[in-house]
């Protein structure tokens, strides 16, 4: 049995339209995934799912052996941490230090562990200066770090990213994908929704949602090599590949060199 | 718009800033019920001349202190001259006569004029403001030439008058140093907490302090943040044409409505991500947590604990014999 396993959910926030649909999924422990979609595909309502926000309307969500129920969503939840997208509305605490300890307060971590465990977690998200600092003085990237020195903490294993770096600056964004490469490389399982090809790319499965179905899942090398469901998706197709078939369709340079004034004047 | 601070906190050190926010609340309270026992002049100026004390002694600037005071300022002015003007009380001590003349309107409508023009020009607004009501006391005794619009008046103030204007400012300042103190010297979050941990007992009532204490410390969180958010929307409409600082009343209203609905749209919708990510952090309203901020009492909290037991015994002595 996988890590995380979804089997037939369906769920639709009034009833009707069904905005997941019989999504089926197993990711394994220490993966990286990367979750594309156009908007409104169901990538955020998948994630809400997922940590127990959002209850199916059929079908199961079982994470490390734990079915998702009403009862157990409180043992999941300390399993699987998510980070949203606007820093601001995720900031609990009213320092770094409490926003931190939020997720241990709730688990009645003791006081002693909670200071421990705040300084360990802040320094390895490079907060260690920052603790008695509040949120207006921090930029988005590093409110997002916070969000997750304060997942860490609860010793999760799991994390959830929500287009968690749409808000920040290219620099910002791209120190948040260097600290996902090391948590990745640390052996957690990373599922990182995103509108980035680029970013995606450096996931070890691409996960692809048309419609609230699942239009593709494969590794990333695989799925790169498929031009339709990118197009499928309505989605922004990645230069590589664009250059790839350009030149297994014809090896022509003049082909070439247009497709990449084409990324260029859509950069 | 500048940054807001919330409170008054001003990060210090000094023996107020080592107590225990339930000991500075509690003493607070203790004073205050001392400060409306006492009833002689003598008495409140003893108990102001403590708190002046207790300012020197925790090392707080009083400048801050006064600064802290500023918006009730006028507030006290206006009791006091309410108590001297209307308290027909006891016996008369100032008896003279005011006129009202077209000179004397001529005048009043003057010193307005240089009083509003310097206000826009120095910073001294509220010495500004003594001066204008000295200059309106003096132009209505003194000026008595011109035309009379009103038959002349008396001016009377009475022995109660003046000595119910004293007790109702001295109160009200000691009241207010206190509470500056308090302010100045605790962080909003200890205060939320030492609230909390004081109304705990009020659970058996149906009161839930912990409730109460995540609410104030939300709003402490947001508040800032909203600001921000205001900020950028009217530069976002300035940019667009609109100007917040002049206009008419109807096209302020207008201006302000047009701030007022996108930030209740955002804050809708900050309020259900917020909700999401507590509740994804294991947050469960009214189940048990750990505290990060724990509150210790130490013998300086024993101290002055004792030291406000006693004011407040002290006054009740004096109130009884
Ligand atoms: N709280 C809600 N109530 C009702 N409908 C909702 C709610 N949240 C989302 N939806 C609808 O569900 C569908 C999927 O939304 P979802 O937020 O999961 O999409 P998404 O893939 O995350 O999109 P985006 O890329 O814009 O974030 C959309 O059609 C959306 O309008
Ligand atoms: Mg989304």
């Amino acid at each position: 049995m996988s890590y995380i396993e979804i089997r037939d959910l369906d769920f639709s926030y009034n009833g009707k339209k069904k905005v997941l649909e019989s999504i089926n999924l197993q990711v394994e422990k220490g993966e990286w995934i990367a979750c594309l979609g156009h908007n409104g595909s169901g990538k955020s309502t998948l994630a809400k799912a997922l940590v127990g926000l959002l209850e199916p309307e059929l079908g199961e969500i079982e994470i490390d052996g734990l079915l998702l129920t009403e009862e157990t969503a409180y043992e999941i939840r300390k399993k699987i941490g998510i980070v949203f997208q606007n820093p601001d509305n995720q900031f609990v605490g009213v320092t770094v230090r409490d926003d931190i300890a939020f997720g241990m307060e709730n688990l009645c971590v003791p006081r002693e562990e909670m200071i421990e465990k705040i300084d360990f977690y802040a320094k390895k998200v490079n907060m260690l200066d920052f603790l008695d600092k509040e949120p207006t003085n921090l930029s988005g990237g590093q409110k997002q770090q916070v969000a997750i020195a304060g997942i860490l903490a609860m010793q999760s294993e799991i994390i959830i990213f929500d287009e968690a770096t749409s808000m920040l600056d290219p620099f910002s964004r791209e120190e948040l994908i260097k600290y996902i490469r090391t948590l990745h490389k640390e052996g957690l399982t990373i599922i990182m929704i995103t509108h980035d090809i680029n970013e995606a790319l450096l996931a070890d499965k691409i996960l692809v949602l048309n419609k609230g179905k699942i239009e593709a899942f494969e590794e990333t090398e695989k799925i790169m090599k498929k031009r339709e469901v990118f197009v499928e998706s309505r989605l922004e197709l990645p230069i590589a590949l664009d250059l790839a078939n350009a030149l297994e369709s014809n090896g022509n340079a003049t082909k070439i060199r247009k497709k990449l004034w084409e990324y260029a004047l859509t950069k | 718009m500048k940054s807001v601070i919330i409170g008054q906190y001003i990060p210090g050190k000094g023996l107020f800033y080592r107590l225990d926010p339930r000991t500075k609340i509690i003493a607070v309270l203790l004073i205050m019920i001392a400060v409306f026992l006492l009833e002689s002049i003598t008495h409140l100026l003893i108990g102001f001349g403590i708190a002046f004390m207790l300012l020197i002694i925790g090392r707080i600037s009083v400048i801050k202190v006064i600064k802290g005071l500023k918006p009730i300022m006028i507030l006290l002015i206006f009791t006091f001259i309410f108590q001297i003007i209307l308290n027909r009380e006891g016996e008369m001590i100032v008896n003279h006569e005011m006129y009202l003349t077209l000179y004397t309107a001529l005048f009043l409508v003057l010193a307005f004029v240089v009083w509003r023009v310097l206000v826009k020009f120095t910073r001294f607004r509220f010495t500004m403001f003594f001066l204008f009501v000295a200059g309106v006391y003096l132009i209505l005794r003194y000026v008595d030439f011109g035309y009379q619009l009103l038959s002349p008046f008396n001016f009377q103030v009475y022995e109660a008058g003046l000595r119910m204007s004293a007790f109702v400012v001295i109160r009200l300042l000691i009241i207010i140093t206190l509470s500056t103190v308090l302010t100045l010297t605790t962080k909003p979050t200890n205060l939320t907490q030492g609230l909390e941990k004081l109304m705990h007992p009020l659970k058996k009532i149906g009161f839930n302090s912990e409730d109460f204490a995540l609410i104030i410390s939300i709003s402490l969180r947001y508040i800032p943040t909203i600001f921000d958010e205001a900020n950028k929307i009217m530069l976002a409409q300035a940019s667009r044409g609109a100007d917040f600082s002049e206009g008419k009343l109807k096209d302020k209203l207008k201006q302000v409505i047009s701030l007022l609905v996108p930030m209740f749209i955002i804050a809708f919708m900050r309020s259900e991500e917020l909700a999401n990510a507590m509740e994804s952090r294991n947050f469960v309203p009214g189940n048990k947590r750990t505290r990060i901020n724990e509150l210790i009492f130490s013998y300086r909290d024993v101290i002055a604990t004792a030291f406000s037991v006693l004011v407040l015994a002290l006054a009740i002595v004096l109130k009884v014999i």
